[in-house]
């Protein structure tokens, strides 16, 4: 899936983000030393140092580190609303400046925000208008979308009469509805309760095999990135950098009963 | 799944209800003012019937839907400009912060001016005419317009602009998909309340500044000591602005704010 060089793109970041000796396609994700310092006043305080990540396509890959470890920054850089300091972000093989396929990129944010005035399907919709797709394709495909996440019998309820579980649906049926390549949620399950947590870590395994995507989370919840990933990588504190990329072998659906499963949670809690 | 939706009230019941409780009031109310009418001269207080055969008289020389007619068009002017200006001034304030700061005292001060100061300014100016009434409606719909509109744009959710720069939204479209829907409530309340000022000083406007209209049949009225007729016109004026208020401003508002968890 190698893109076409443009000109844009020289030479050194076509060889950076295009795939790697051992590998057979560009990762769906590549990150190469990317440094991030904001500025408080005075103040500099250095978020991110050097840090690289490689995500292979249709895996699931879970950031974990405690509050203020950069994680979001990160999801940030990669969703290129945040521009780093120094360093490459590639996504599916292309530098992402030239990177214009942003559709194909999905972000889940840890709250739902769900336009109030708006019913679940317009909401849907909502990621469909940045283009010039026609209104009745748009309603067409959310409605689709709706019904993937077993929704579509609420289509016309506006979010104050939805449960928190279910904005969390239409939150995530409007990330689905551009049919992106890559998924990137942040913390976005946080504010569910535990049963209804489960049930959309159920959703999103399914969602997952079902449309072959490339997923990549942040998270605080060891318990949550055990369950769901298939590398979980473990952000330092402050100034933010990958300590260690850990491999959850046991195959999903897992339970965090699973003796298998409790040694990678033990391990990951070690780390952070 | 159990449904979330709340239940749906017995809402025709509701309004029979409502309609017989309203019916009762102004029954009540007319009781109240006929029997205080009994023992006080006609001229004081008129009785209902004396009241009734004044706006029949009006009603059928055609006086009552000229001038309410005229008045009604006097207002809807002052008002229509005052929104025209109004939103977008008050979208300019709440996106320029420099501008806002300076400007922020302005606000107070219009609101402070009373209407009839306003009138009489008017009169300086335009002497007796229709730009009098529409001036005076103008400058005080126009100041509570803008404060609303202003109060709007600060509650526009940073939230929602990020989710619309993620999606590569662009700036056009994020007015008027984000923004637009968020001012739009503060603007409508602003408006109705704009109204309902204008309304009320239009009359001051036309008591002393005008040769037509309902305030100035009703200062005509009092004058030859019609008090009857007083009573007509004010009680004309109350339905008409009653009507329009609850019978279109509110189904109207209900409707594009149903969103609202507690609009109803």
């Amino acid at each position: 899936m190698r893109q076409p060089p443009t000109k844009l793109m020289n030479s050194a970041e076509l060889t950076q983000c295009s795939p790697g000796a051992t590998e057979q396609i560009a990762p769906a994700i590549r990150l190469i030393g990317i440094d991030k310092t904001f500025r408080n006043g005075d103040q500099r305080i250095q978020i991110l140092r050097n840090v690289n990540l490689t995500v292979a396509p249709q895996t699931i890959v879970g950031l974990i580190g405690t509050s203020g470890s950069g994680k979001s920054t990160l999801l940030n850089i990669v969703a290129g609303i945040v521009k780093p300091d120094r360093g490459q972000v590639c996504i599916c093989g292309a530098a992402s400046e030239a990177f214009n396929d942003w559709c194909s990129v999905g972000y889940m944010f840890q709250e739902d925000r769900l336009l109030p005035w708006r019913t679940a399907i317009r909401n849907v919709e909502f990621a469909l208008e940045t283009g010039t797709i026609a209104k009745s394709e748009r309603t067409r495909r959310a409605l689709e979308t709706l019904q993937l996440v077993e929704l579509d019998g609420f289509a016309n309820a506006f979010p104050y009469q939805l449960s928190g579980g279910m904005r969390s649906r239409v939150a995530l049926a409007r990330c689905l509805v551009t049919e992106p390549r890559i998924l990137l949620m942040d913390e976005p399950f946080s504010r569910l309760d535990a049963q209804t947590r489960a049930q959309m870590h159920e959703e999103l395994l399914r969602i997952h095999r079902l449309k072959a995507m490339t997923v990549l989370f942040v998270t605080h919840d060891v318990a949550e990135a055990t369950l769901l990933a298939d590398e979980v990588a473990v952000i330092s504190p402050r100034p933010g950098t990958i300590k260690e990329i850990v491999k959850i072998a046991p195959p999903r659906p897992r339970d965090v009963t699973q003796p298998d499963v409790t040694v990678y949670m033990q391990k990951l809690r070690a780390l952070i | 799944m159990n449904s979330d939706l709340p239940a749906q009230p017995t809402w025709r019941k509701l309004r029979f209800d409502l309609f017989g409780e309203r019916l009762a009031l102004v029954i009540i109310a007319v009781a109240i003012w006929w029997l205080s009418s009994l023992s006080v001269p006609h001229y004081i207080l008129p009785g209902p019937g004396r009241v009734w055969d004044a706006l029949r008289l009006i009603a059928a020389n055609g006086d009552l839907w000229n001038n309410l007619g005229i008045t009604l068009w006097r207002v809807a002017v002052g008002f229509v400009l005052a929104a025209l200006t109004g939103l977008p001034l008050g979208i300019l304030l709440g996106a320029n912060r420099r501008a806002g700061e300076f400007f922020e005292p302005v606000l107070p001060v219009l609101n402070t001016v009373s209407s009839a100061i306003w009138a009489i300014f008017a009169i300086i100016w335009f002497g007796i005419s229709n730009a009098t009434t529409i001036f005076v409606v103008f400058m005080t719909a126009m100041p509570l317009i803008i404060t609303n509109v202003w109060q709007g744009t600060r509650s526009v959710n940073a939230e929602f602009i990020e989710l619309a720069q993620v999606l590569r939204m662009p700036q056009w479209k994020v007015m008027t998909k984000v923004y637009l829907p968020t001012i739009l409530p503060y603007f409508f309340s602003g408006a109705r309340l704009a109204f309902g000022f204008g309304w009320r000083v239009s009359l001051v406007a036309e008591t002393i500044g005008s040769s037509s209209g309902v305030g100035y049949r009703l200062r005509q009225a009092a004058d030859l000591i019609r008090t009857d007729q007083v009573f007509a016109w004010t009680l004309t004026l109350v339905i008409m602005m009653a009507t329009i208020e609850m019978g279109m401003m509110k189904p109207v508002e209900n409707y594009l704010f149903r969103w609202k968890k507690d609009a109803q």
